[in-house]
């Protein structure tokens, strides 16, 4: 009888579950099939029967260039957030220290890095990174008990123990593959302040360092505080290590910033944008760890919140 | 009857799992859209510089039947488009495509095998909502986030937010910027500037 139960289940669960996929995949098929048709039609096709339909939409479209701006409020709450300004009273010293940073780039650090990128391979570049990024653990553990994402600094401190043990000191990432998951937690010193509800002040970009503000500056400070390569002397070989570091992390971001700009009507506007956003974005998401503040803030996880590791987390 | 019950229970279950946890018709679009560019990227017969120019036509007709063009322009004017007259819209909408297929154009040429992964469907409101996906390279992940409006029962996109930062947010500070001080016409100007200089 038992048997006969389990079958009629297994029977009732075909018949069920065939349904279920053949009316999900049959909206699928019929945009597919939209899609293709109305991008691929021909010429032929078109002029045969596409003369109403072209009147209709060039109607259609001048109706929408007539058409005025309204500010939709509910719709777009989700995405008021990002816009995000920041102040910025130090404009020509910005703008002249982004142009510093701009020719630093072109003149100095791609050439190097493109001569690198032909003498190493791309895995070793992707070895040496895991190294460094490994070292600066201090650092991202501190800001995440300040933080109280004490989830996250345990995950931080298993990858570090996986990593050197496994990892070969660090050179490689076997933490974050595999059924571990243990994705790097990017935590920082400038990004705990914002936690903890800190505006950035203002905005300001350091020759070399690039795009900060008097709150992110504790992260370029802290960083180097916390980060054992700071402490190699003497100073040549310090300063060798560092700029080796940067040489090998621009290797492997080459054509990012170049393509940044040139999408950009205004660079410089464009990437005190992105930096912006990319802060704010980045806080929120922290702070939906944070033990201190993730009841009051929107449970939904924002865009860029590390859902990778959401399974952690309960 | 309490097996009934219980078999009754499991099918229900089965059913609801049967629903992948997330993806509905606008993921279906963007995913098909993405699938058939890569399709197009990966063919044997299109490699080669002379196949560039077949490539580019191709993929200008997917960027036309993806991205809702007119919703991508307005949100990025916000109420500085009420002060272009239509035809300055036109060109506006216009220029503003050739701004981006250029800036992006050699970026998608380049591809070279990385996979796209679509794991996830946020509801904005009934008409909008975020389709999140990422880029996998050798060295990184890139999250790619699509925001699209459903129009006329079509899903089309009117926003990317790469890396945590929205394209339409980020052209939003640049033209207000020009705007504040200038006229439509001067920004006008600015884009076809920057469209013959490259």
């Amino acid at each position: 009888m038992r048997i006969f139960f389990a079958w009629l289940t297994i029977l009732f669960l075909l018949m069920g579950a065939l349904p279920a996929f053949s009316a999900q995949d049959a909206p699928g098929a019929q945009n597919e099939k939209s899609l293709s048709q109305d991008a691929l039609e021909t010429p032929a096709q078109s002029a045969a029967d596409g003369e109403p339909k072209s009147l209709k939409g060039a109607q259609e479209k001048t109706a929408n260039f007539e058409e005025e701006y309204v500010e939709e409020g509910d719709a777009d709450e989700k995405t008021q957030g990002e816009r995000v300004a920041i102040a910025d009273p130090l404009e020509p010293f910005n703008r002249a220290m982004y142009l510093f940073n701009d020719r630093l780039y072109f003149w100095l650090l791609k050439p190097a890095a493109q001569g690198y990128n032909v003498v190493v391979p791309e895995p070793a570049r992707i070895s040496i990174k895991n190294f460094f990024t490994h070292l600066a653990y201090p650092s991202r553990l501190l800001s995440l008990l300040l933080q109280a994402d004490f989830a996250g600094a345990a995950e931080e401190t298993g990858r570090f123990v996986i990593n050197t043990l496994w990892g070969i000191g660090g050179l490689l990432d076997p933490a974050a593959g595999g059924e571990l998951k243990l994705q790097r937690q990017e935590a920082d010193l400038g990004q705990t302040l914002g936690v903890y509800g800190v505006g950035h002040g203002f905005y300001i970009v350091w020759p070399i360092w690039g795009p900060s503000s008097p709150r992110d500056t504790l992260t370029i400070v802290g960083d180097t505080f916390l980060y054992p390569p700071s402490y190699i002397s003497p100073w040549y070989v310090n300063r060798g290590v560092w700029a080796f570091e940067k040489i090998n992390s621009a290797s492997l971001r080459i054509g990012d910033y170049e393509s940044l700009i040139s999408a950009a009507i205004d660079p410089y506007l464009a990437i005190r944008d992105a930096y912006a956003q990319y802060r704010a974005k980045d806080i929120n998401a922290r702070k939906t760890r944070s033990l201190l503040f993730k009841d009051h803030e929107d449970p939904t996880p924002k865009p860029g919140d590390g859902q990778k590791d959401d399974f952690l987390r309960h | 009857m309490k097996k009934h019950l219980a078999g009754l229970c499991i099918l229900l279950i089965m059913l609801v799992s049967a629903f992948p946890a997330f993806g509905g018709p606008p993921t279906d679009a963007v995913e098909k859209t993405v699938n058939r560019v890569l399709d197009i990227l990966r063919d044997p017969k299109l490699k080669g510089p002379s196949a560039k120019q077949a490539k580019t036509e191709k993929l200008r007709l997917i960027y036309k039947d993806m991205f809702d063009e007119m919703e991508f322009s307005r949100r990025t004017l916000t109420r500085n488009w009420n002060k272009f007259t239509p035809d300055q819209r036109r060109e506006f909408v216009d220029l503003f495509e050739q701004v981006l297929e250029k800036a992006y154009l050699d970026k998608i040429l380049d591809y070279s095998n990385e996979k796209v992964v679509f794991y996830k469907e946020d509801k904005i409101s009934d008409k909008q909502v975020e389709v999140h996906s990422k880029i996998i390279t050798s060295s990184k992940e890139v999250p790619i986030v699509y925001r699209m409006i459903n129009k006329d029962d079509k899903w089309k996109v009117y926003d990317v937010v790469v890396e945590n930062v929205s394209l339409v947010q980020n052209y939003r500070t640049q033209f207000n910027d020009i705007l504040a001080s200038g006229t439509p016409e001067q920004l006008l100007d600015t884009l076809r500037k920057k469209v013959k200089t490259h």
